[in-house]
């Protein structure tokens, strides 16, 4: 295909790249502390020294372990081309011995070009491989056993890595065993006179730094300038990934990405996205490919599940919650309905339906597994009546309700006590639909220090235009008679803002306190929210109390 | 034993010191006239080394200095060093067997008796030896077999048939007695109709004709050889209390109590096997045996207090040969990188001209060895990951061992908020929670459901807070960073 675009063929090109891993890892091993010249210096002393030994590579999976083993095991058998054999087993197929020495075996015999008799037994087949290595230690040939999945192979008996390492302790042999591994206790696993036959050499697989990172990206991404693309393409390609990789928000969003996950396998996922959803008529790279590949890989389903529900199954999904935080350990659809409409009373939403169309909702999110039975049993019962659960945690909850599409401001209300306050907090700051008007929130206070301590009044205050926002932090906010000192521009900003004492019982075991706000438009008036860490407000004195109040909520 | 010993060691670890003194000297006058080739020094080096040693050592050093002689003759000196380094990783390799057995003369000694007792009364007899791995059991074992060879030779007894098997090599655990017989009845005779070890049962309770040979069976990692009903050790043991037996049974294991726990019956039948035990060495006598073996080495290769501090170490920790051995080799090949990494145009000159493997790179070899890799990866993890296992390490701190991974994701929540980062989602973190387990960092307990899987923690709290402590410093500032960048980005979206 000599006419295909460019694009393409860069495109094919990268996508190559990133599937080769000795591609790859290749400039990740060029420094002399790499671990591919840790590795390499081991394996070739044992080849040109004709001494023994084993190593473990430790490090989580996609760290490269296998794929730096194969580039040392590839150079070596450049540069000895007769002299080393690889013998590899994996630990998911081979760790049970007579298998595992069979699989040796036939490996030899492949490589030395023998007559394999799968017939063989146990012994014959111990007997050949304890000769096979006499033999190629005689001939000065380095036969090097690859375990992959070491950890496996560390179960019962060990038989297998018994006898290997044990021939590494005799003089005849010249072999090295390296052990491959995720788990980084796999040499605690040994049973102790393996153990002790172990070299206890170890080499840890530790994700890379960010210099190299961005060496890897500029090696991966860049195209070669002696190729068959036009010249000017290739300059125009490298400009804009430079431009990408320089800017600031590519390299937070990098950042948040190998904040999770920072295996070099993992990072070649996420670039292979990238590069797949490249523009192929302008044949560049975008900061939008990198953006659409971070999100695609770091999906929620549960969330997205809550942001796609209808309005209906948003309100039985904030009572369940409810009654959860309520401590009601089991309900069912019935209970469900008493709490929506107490909700519904308290706010006089105009939406209020029927208990059968809300059944059919709370069919429909038991099919998405939004919730489930809590239990197994009493299938006899009819779904009205069988205790429910939720599957999805409050946060959840909370945030596919911000990040729907048209979820009712009273409904957010309902389950503010509940969620976390910390998260109430970045709720307000975030987004204008909340700009309700919350009258008053009492709440009590268990003694003067805790209230000194811990409670963080916090102002969220949208004035008329409902933009120019801001939050104040009244931390030295006097209960006893109510006098704030303030940033004078507080004092200032909304006028109408009073608060004032609700109950003047002055017992200084238990205050009740009301934040009243004054206004003479009500609806342009914000709210004020007192926020208290979840400590105080799941004490068992206060819970009560903040529920009444909110389904007494004015109207 | 310990009076020569002690004797023997004080001078043991005095002569090192003496030498390195002595070279240091040596490589100071060698400074003043730099032109002297290295091999003249490594020779006068020996030469005064030589002055006050015993007369032990100066022989085998004069067997040395011919060995030099050839060595440095045939060879540069460029190549020398590296020369010389194989020269001292062949002699520390565990493959290598020493030539003579230090530290061990005591049990050998018992071994040997035993089995020379028995030779004499023609009398069968069992001894089970005892120890931990790398304390050098085998290795006796196969001294006193050479011993028995040569000394029934000389005593002009019949020789002795010897048997070793390492019993892991066995498929099953039987067959050890169908080798036994082999040896016995080199002739096989038409037997099918019983098994091997009726045939070696009937063979023993009957006068033999008075040729019968002894036999000397040696049974390694003998423990391999236990089974449920515990017949076949049993039986094993009990072929040496027939009348006629053969047998000199030697089993080699490294439990204490195996034949206690094992063969309650022979304690009955009062045939109990004689027992040995290999301690675990000492400090003192682990840096015997690699001056032993460093011995053979016509120069120093190990500053004497670094070969001490691996000898404590490998002492204090298992006492285990093996692992001094390799400690030292892997020292020696620091030293090695050390060396190939420095050189370069200013190699005439400050290279040192005798590489020598001081403290520093011993240091290293132990960390090397020693070192869990747990705190590293600790360290090296990405951010969430280290929040999990913060929270892991959070809810575990009490009675509590386990958690699920909701309430676990609970606990990270928390730290994310605290933090003012923004948390991953279930599924990732679940994702990440695998990785983990993978590690070996966390444990998952097999369940169906997602979000109950219980966890648990693997590793040691303390290791966790010293890791992240460590990072504390540098977290700090990357959190602002972190916060500056996340106010930045609101600021950008209002």
């Amino acid at each position: 295909m000599g006419n295909e675009n460019p694009a393409e063929k860069a495109l094919n090109l990268i996508r190559g790249r990133l599937c080769d891993p000795t591609f790859v890892f290749r400039p990740l091993s060029a420094s002399s502390d790499s671990n591919y010249s840790k590795l390499k210096f081991i394996v070739s002393t044992s080849v040109t020294e004709g001494c023994n030994n084993s190593i473990l590579l430790l490090g989580p999976r996609g760290s490269g372990k296998a794929a730096v083993l194969d580039l040392v095991v590839g150079d070596l058998m450049e540069e000895y081309p007769d002299s080393v054999t690889l013998i590899s087993l994996n630990g998911l197929l081979h760790s049970e011995d007579n298998c595992a020495f069979k699989e040796i075996a036939r490996q030899l015999c492949m490589e030395h070009h023998l007559l394999f008799s799968k017939m063989a037994s146990f012994d014959e087949n111990s007997q050949f491989i304890i000769a096979m290595l006499r033999e190629c230690g005689l001939a000065h040939k380095t036969i090097i056993f690859v375990l992959d999945e070491f950890d496996m192979f560390a179960q019962g008996k060990q038989r297998l890595l018994y006898s290997l390492l044990d021939a590494m302790q005799s003089v005849t042999s010249q072999a090295v065993v390296v052990g491959i591994s995720s788990r980084l206790d796999a040499d605690q696993l040994l049973e102790k006179r393996v153990r002790s036959r172990f070299s206890h050499r170890k080499i840890l697989f530790l994700p890379p730094s960010r210099e190299e990172i961005d060496s890897l990206l500029e090696h991966l991404l860049s195209l070669p300038a002696d190729s068959s693309f036009p010249s000017g393409y290739v300059s125009q390609f490298n400009e804009k990934i430079k431009n990408i990789t320089s800017d600031t928000r590519f390299k937070d969003m990098l950042k948040t990405f190998l904040n999770a996950n920072s295996t070099v396998n993992s990072l070649l996922k996420f670039i292979f996205r990238a590069v797949s959803s490249m523009n192929l008529e302008s044949g560049l790279l975008s900061l939008e490919n990198f953006k659409t590949a971070l999100s695609s890989m770091q999906r929620q389903p549960k969330l997205e599940a809550v942001r796609d529900c209808s309005i209906l199954e948003l309100y039985l999904l904030v009572c369940m919650r409810r009654l959860e935080v309520k401590e009601q350990s089991s309900y069912n659809f019935i209970s469900v309905m008493k709490e929506y409409k107490t909700i519904h009373d308290s706010f006089q939403t105009s939406d209020f339906y029927a208990q059968n169309v809300c059944l059919r909702a709370f069919e429909h999110l038991r099919e998405r597994e939004v919730i489930c039975y809590a239990e197994n049993r009493g299938q006899s019962q009819a779904g009205e009546y069988r205790s429910m659960k939720l599957l999805i945690s409050a946060s959840e909850l909370h945030q596919g309700m911000r990040s729907h599409a048209c979820c009712p401001v009273s409904l957010h209300f309902p389950s503010f006590y509940f969620c976390q306050l910390t998260s109430l907090a970045t709720l307000f700051r975030t987004s204008l639909q909340f700009c309700y008007a919350v009258r008053f929130l009492h709440l009590s206070v268990t003694s003067m220090s805790r209230w000194r301590e811990y409670v963080n009044l916090r102002l969220t205050c949208s004035i008329s235009d409902y933009k120019q926002r801001s939050s104040y932090n009244l931390q030295d906010l006097q209960v006893g008679n109510f006098i704030y000192n303030t940033q004078p521009h507080l004092i200032k900003s909304p006028p109408d803002l009073r608060i004032t004492p609700y109950a003047k019982n002055c017992d200084s075991q238990q205050r009740h306190l009301n934040a009243h706000i004054n206004s003479p438009h009500p609806d342009q008036i914000s709210y004020v929210c007192v926020l208290a860490p979840r400590s105080l407000l799941s004490s068992p004195t206060l819970q009560p109390h903040l529920v009444a109040c909110l389904t007494n909520a004015p109207r | 034993m310990p009076t020569i010993a002690g004797s023997e060691k004080s001078e043991c670890i005095e002569t090192p010191r003496k030498r390195k003194l002595r070279s240091e000297e040596v490589s100071l006058l060698s400074e003043d006239t730099i032109s002297t080739p290295k091999k003249l020094k490594s020779r006068q080096r020996i030469a005064v080394s030589n002055l006050r040693t015993p007369d032990k050592e100066v022989k085998q050093d004069s067997h040395e200095n011919l060995a030099v002689d050839s060595l440095s003759d045939c060879l540069g000196s460029e190549s020398r060093d590296e020369d010389q380094m194989r020269a001292v990783k062949e002699a520390l390799h565990v493959s290598k067997a020493p030539s003579t057995i230090v530290c061990r003369e005591d049990e050998h000694r018992r071994v040997f008796e035993f089995v020379k007792g028995c030779l004499d009364q023609q009398k069968a007899g069992s001894l089970y030896i005892c120890g931990c791995p790398g304390t050098g059991k085998s290795l006796s074992i196969e001294k006193v077999v050479k011993q028995v060879g040569d000394w029934s030779k000389q005593a002009c007894l019949p020789p002795v048939d010897t048997l070793s098997v390492n019993c892991t090599s066995l498929t099953k655990t039987a067959d050890i007695f169908s080798k036994i017989l082999e040896i016995v009845e080199p002739v096989k005779e038409d037997n099918c109709y019983s098994s091997p070890l009726h045939r070696l049962q009937s063979l023993f309770s009957q006068k033999q004709d008075s040729s019968s040979r002894m036999m000397l069976i040696i049974a390694d990692e003998m423990d391999f050889l236990i089974t449920k009903d515990r017949g076949v050790l049993h039986d094993l043991f009990m072929l040496t209390i027939f009348p006629f037996s053969t047998c000199i049974l030697i089993g080699v294991a490294n439990a204490i109590d195996l034949a206690d726990r094992f063969l309650p019956k022979l304690k009955s039948l009062n045939c109990k096997p004689m027992v040995i035990t290999f301690p675990a060495y000492s400090k003192d006598q682990i840096l015997r045996i690699l001056q032993e073996r460093l011995m053979v080495l016509p120069y120093v290769a190990f500053q004497s207090n670094a070969l001490e501090l691996c000898a404590r170490k490998v002492a204090a920790a298992s006492g285990d040969m093996r692992k001094a051995l390799s400690v030292c080799r892997s020292a020696i090949e620091i030293l090695e990188i050390d060396i190939r990494g420095s050189p370069g145009p200013e190699s005439q000159g400050p290279t040192p001209d005798n590489p020598v493997v001081r403290m520093d790179h011993m240091t290293a070899a132990l960390s090397k060895t020693f070192m869990s890799p747990v705190v590293d990866t600790i360290q090296t993890l990405p951010q969430h990951q280290q929040i999990i296992i913060c929270s892991a390490a959070k809810a575990f701190r009490g009675s509590k061992k386990d958690a699920t991974i909701g309430e676990l994701n609970k606990l990270y929540l928390e730290i994310c908020k605290s933090r003012v980062i923004s948390p991953a989602g279930i599924t990732e973190f679940t994702n990440m929670c695998t990785v983990l387990n993978d590690q070996g960092i966390l444990k998952f307990d097999q369940a169906r459901g997602n979000k109950l899987k219980r966890v648990s923690l693997r590793v040691d709290e303390s290791d966790i807070t010293f890791a992240l402590q460590e990072l504390s410093s540098v977290r700090r500032t990357s959190s602002l960073q972190w916060k500056t960048s996340c106010a930045k980005n609101s600021r950008a979206k209002m």
